[in-house]
């Protein structure tokens, strides 16, 4: 097979497995967040800025990803 | 198609050395800072005027989630001003391409002039790595050898009794060196979150714009939207996350200046 095809096959790869765990932590952390907020309003606030804190730790593994996708596709 | 390429291009030329359109940005970015902070320095007093009022709100909701996170108000109101200028600083830039006119300007040799500074690998790094590194050196001001005992821990190899002690003691120092790695892959984890949400934001719009000639009106609008919010989001995450690790550092050493 072609270097080129590879290249691109690996960054879509990269993507398509890489995003799928964060996908489903994200879901978990909203999920229990809104359980949460449901329960007991009052702390809504504060558990909306540590969902918000929590969900942005979670898609760096995903923005990892897209950076190593993007050095394979445009970094030779 | 527009290009794409993840290392910031040349604006200007300076003799040999190439100011990139990411740098110009920055300036831009401080001067805009410092002309606001003028702004609203000059009216200030006693009875806050409208911007006075934005702003000490502001500061307020700061401290108090600085308060939340260090435990006390006295380290809080020591580092707020840092984290808060970093917060500033990266909204700021996140947001600066919005700005009309920005994206418009191109250079002689077909670059854009002026770039979002943290979509720049080596801007993030810098800010990530000047924050760390300065809270390594205040928590070296604070306790010097106990600190350094968190990373070198040779304290087990003086407690040697029995056999079973020189394994635990091997331990204790390797978990220390993997505490050093720790601390640089903060540094990366810090600078590569904020730079791939910022340009991956971008790309995204560039390619949606890509696609064909009537995308390049109406369709890139929700996506500049979810860019934005990921950039003021990033831009409060970057400065809670260090202000996490700052603050961490700052407990080991005082913790260490006390045990002492």
């Amino acid at each position: 097979m072609d270097a080129e095809i590879m290249k691109m096959l690996a960054a879509a790869l990269v993507m398509g497995i890489g995003s799928l765990c964060p996908a489903i932590g994200e879901g978990m952390v909203a999920s229990k967040a809104l359980e949460g907020m449901s329960r007991n309003p009052e702390m809504g606030d504060k558990l909306f800025t540590n969902m918000i804190v929590a969900m942005a730790i979670i898609e760096s593994i995903a923005i990892y990803c897209f950076v190593i996708a993007l050095i394979i596709l445009f970094v030779s | 198609m527009t290009e794409i390429s993840v290392a910031a291009e040349p604006a200007f030329h300076i003799g040999e050395f190439a100011v990139t359109n990411t740098m110009t940005a920055t300036t831009l970015v401080t001067l805009l800072i410092i002309v606001l902070a003028l702004l609203v320095r000059r009216k200030a007093g006693i009875i806050p005027t409208r911007a006075q009022t934005a702003f000490e709100t502001f500061l307020t909701f700061f401290l108090d989630q600085l308060t939340a996170v260090t435990g006390s108000e006295k380290i809080a109101r020591k580092i707020v001003p840092v984290t808060v200028t970093f917060f500033v600083f990266i909204f700021i830039s996140n947001l600066f391409i919005l700005l009309p006119f920005v994206s418009t300007i191109v250079t002689g040799e077909g670059f854009p002039f002026l770039r979002t500074p943290t979509t720049d690998y080596s801007m993030t790094i810098a800010l990530a790595a000047a924050i760390m590194i300065g809270s390594h050196v205040v928590a070296l001001c604070i306790a010097p050898i106990g600190y350094l005992g968190n990373f070198i821990r040779l304290k087990g190899f003086l407690k040697i009794r029995k056999p079973m002690d020189v394994l635990m003691a091997f331990i204790d120092f390797f978990l220390g060196i993997l505490e050093i790695i720790s601390e640089l892959a903060k540094v990366f984890s810090l600078a590569t979150r904020l730079f791939g949400n910022i340009f991956a934001g971008e790309v995204v719009i560039a390619i949606v714009m890509g696609l064909a000639i009537f995308t390049k009106f109406l369709l890139p609008v929700p996506f500049i939207v979810i860019a934005c919010f990921a950039g003021v989001v990033q831009a409060f995450v970057f400065t809670l996350l260090t202000l996490l690790f700052v603050s961490m550092n700052i407990k080991h050493a005082m913790h260490a200046a006390h045990s002492h």
